[in-house]
């Protein structure tokens, strides 16, 4: 994804709608596996997902512990005002990238394939 | 515990929306019995290998498959492997490598594969050993798998894994399938997890009880408690020993209470007992109350030491107590201990006695022949000058000195033989009639040769100051209550002695100093027996503190009262009352002190 040069301000309004756009799409997962693997399922899967990146990505440490329902972009994105919209974007797409890898550890090749194409189509619709 | 799942909501409404045609009920009255049986199955479950039995026939009736696995969540984590039929070893190591990256992905903490190889159960069924039994599988690869969370009301307990050897098995309607029956898998495991858990703490109660029984069995000192009636709820071997030893029997008497059983037993130390139980009924506690329960024909009688705490119940309601805790000791060992060395003592005082009397008297009689030697010289000398020093005023100043040391030691065993008589209820008292203020100002008189450094005032308010009383024991007070002012008081200070009449027909007298006072954490200590205010000091100022213990006796034994009254800044005040008239009835009871001694 290809980030032009952007003031603090922008920059910021950027960042939250990225996380607004990504927060979206884990919510698509959660709509589509609730039916098959029970409602509790993708949040563990953010979860185990998030432990698994923030090595490479710190700044997604706090999901281990916090379930991403109660993530609000406005808050964490001054939170992460020195992230880059770059790093950002890199971080969660990285995430979300092992929300699938787990999603075919449970059901293998069943419900994965399909959902990746329907979240990647939302994503590009993002502004 | 209920199970849930979105799948079972949505294939509900599909039906009701439907046309309720005879078909359709058809339908769904048999989908409904398969609900039933299959819920039956997963509820009779008690433990969780029969929630495994109910798994796997619920799944086997849906589709084939090689094994399934249930990896439940804990410290440590479990995980029992089912297999349908004889699979090869390496299939089972993929299957664990399969279950371990399941685990990670959906936040198990620190799960790995080897982990699980060396946790791993194989729950076999039994028919498995069957010779009758399908070929074993040779296949060491999964073919296709299903990795499902096992999920209790949004929290994720274990994972339920179906494992097939041929490939595409599993497909999204058999997906939703194993999720509702995950669903009732979970739940039947989460009440075994319960049930294995509350029978744990039923077990480690049971076990505290009985270790709490034994405790109290094997005690020396008798417990025994009541309820809020003061009946005797249970009581262990120990106390029933005393009672035995006191001839009471509790077993021809149960469910009475204390007082009940003192009102048909006549035994009279019970009355005491109940007194006390009501005491902490009222939500006091009662700290080693003496009780003699033997009968006083014995040398040394049976007695107990009684302490009683109430009884609230678990959730502190503090307002009434359900019961009383009662600890019984037997302390007749250390009565008989104290008796004999009171009788020790009563043969010591009386042997030191006489030698004492005697060495009193040749004391006086050398001082009257120096004292008159000594005129006698001064009176040649007064012819004949200068004056000079007599070799026998260095005599009489020795003589004077033995005889105050002697008065001393006459004193203190006076005192002990007071004491050890008073202890047995041995010390009687002489009533006669007589000014209170005459005693009071020969004690002050003799006092005032000791108390040469210090300023004593002498205060009578009352215009009739006779009282009907033992006058030796009265004077004695005075002279206790005098010389302990006497002694702690500072040089050059003033003591203040007042007599006014008090409440209740009494006359008292006020002994104030300006000595360093008492603290308020000794206070209530100082009248009991050997009792030191400032142990370091003791020599310095003298006595055996015994002063103090005696007069609070003899103030007792005439009804009257004796109390004390000390602020932090220094000074002490006692005050003693007297009844005017003479209480004779309080007599008996303060000669009886052994009966009624509180022990402290």
């Amino acid at each position: 994804m290809h980030m032009p040069n952007m003031s603090d301000n922008s920059s910021s309004a950027y960042n939250e709608k990225v996380v607004e756009s990504y927060l979206k799409a884990i919510q698509l997962i959660d709509n589509r596996v609730t039916p098959f693997l029970g409602k509790a399922t993708t949040r563990a899967l953010v979860q185990g997902a998030s432990k698994r990146v923030s090595k490479e990505y710190p700044f997604l440490h706090f999901l281990e512990k916090m379930p991403y329902t109660e993530v609000v972009p406005a808050v964490i994105t001054e939170q992460w005002s020195s992230i880059s919209p770059q790093e950002l974007s890199e971080g969660l797409q990285a995430l979300l990238r092992e929300c699938f890898v787990g999603l075919k550890e449970l059901t293998g090749e069943l419900i994965g394939p399909p959902l990746l194409d329907e979240v990647t189509r939302q994503l590009e619709q993002m502004p | 515990m209920q199970p849930q799942s979105h799948a079972t909501e949505s294939a509900y409404s599909s039906f009701i929306t439907q046309n309720g045609d005879g078909d359709h009920i058809t339908a769904l009255r048999k989908q409904m019995e398969q609900l039933n049986t299959i819920g039956k199955r997963f509820v009779a479950a008690n433990d969780r290998f029969q929630v495994h039995r109910a798994l796997l026939a619920t799944l086997q009736e849906l589709y084939s498959f090689s094994a399934c696995s249930i990896l439940l969540k804990g410290d440590p984590f479990e995980l029992s492997i089912i297999p349908r039929y004889p699979l090869t070893s390496a299939f089972l190591q993929a299957m664990i490598q399969s279950i371990a990256r399941a685990a990670s992905v959906v936040d198990f903490p620190g799960v790995s594969a080897q982990e699980l190889a060396v946790v791993a159960d194989l729950d076999a069924p039994d028919d498995l050993a069957s010779p009758s039994h399908e070929i074993p599988s040779v296949a060491t690869n999964i073919g296709d798998f299903l990795n499902i969370p096992l999920t209790v009301e949004s929290r994720i307990i274990g994972i339920l894994s179906l494992f097939d050897e041929h490939e595409g098995t599993f497909d999204t309607d058999l997906l939703q399938l194993t999720t509702m029956i995950a669903d009732y898998a979970a739940v039947a495991l989460e009440n075994v997890r319960l049930r294995e858990r509350q029978r744990a703490l039923w077990e480690e109660a049971e076990h505290e009880r009985y270790r709490l029984e034994l405790i109290i069995s094997s005690m020396t000192e008798g417990l025994l408690i009541t309820n809020a009636h003061g009946v005797i709820t249970s009581l262990n071997s120990s106390a029933q020993h005393l009672f035995s030893l006191a001839e009471v029997d509790l077993q021809q008497k149960p469910h009475t209470s204390l007082r009940q059983l003192a009102a048909t037993t006549r035994v009279t130390w019970l009355l005491d007992f109940a007194e006390i139980v009501d005491q902490a009924l009222a939500g006091n506690v009662v700290m080693h109350k003496e009780l003699t329960a033997g009968t006083n024909s014995e040398t040394v009688p049976l007695t107990l030491s009684i302490s009683a705490a109430p009884l609230h119940d678990a959730n502190q309601n503090i307002t009434r107590p359900i019961g009383v805790v009662t600890v019984l000791n037997d302390i007749t060992s250390i009565k008989q201990i104290e008796k004999l060395k009171d009788e020790f003592v009563s043969i010591v005082s009386h042997e030191l006695r006489t030698p004492l009397t005697a060495v009193k008297g040749y004391t006086q009689h050398l001082i009257r022949r120096i004292e008159r030697r000594l005129r006698e010289a001064r009176q040649k000398q007064e012819s004949t000058s200068p004056m000079v020093e007599l070799p026998e005023s260095y005599d009489l100043r020795s003589l004077n000195i033995i005889q105050s040391e002697t008065e001393h030691l006459e004193r203190l065993v006076s005192d002990l033989l007071d004491l050890s008589r008073v202890q047995w209820g041995e010390l009687d008292l002489q009533y006669s009639s007589f000014y209170l203020a005459d005693v009071l100002t020969e004690r002050v008189r003799l006092a005032q040769v000791s108390a040469e450094q210090h300023a004593i005032y002498l205060d009578i308010h009352t215009q009739d100051s006779r009282i009907v009383a033992d006058q030796l024991r009265v004077g004695q007070v005075f002279g206790n209550v005098l010389d302990n002012a006497i002694k702690y008081s500072p040089v050059e200070s003033r003591i203040l002695i007042r007599v006014h009449l008090g409440e209740d027909k009494k006359a008292c007298l006020d002994v104030i100093d300006r000595g360093p006072g008492i603290p308020a954490e000794h206070q209530p200590y100082v009248f009991d027996r050997f009792y030191r205010v400032d142990r370091a000091r003791t020599r310095e100022w003298g006595g055996a503190g015994l002063g103090l213990s005696i007069t609070r006796w003899a103030v007792e034994a005439h009804g009257g009262e004796i109390s004390l009254s000390s602020k932090g800044g220094g000074g002490c005040t006692f005050r003693i009352c007297l009844p005017i008239t003479g209480d004779i009835s309080s007599q008996a009871a303060g000669s009886g002190e052994r009966n009624s001694k509180d022990g402290k």
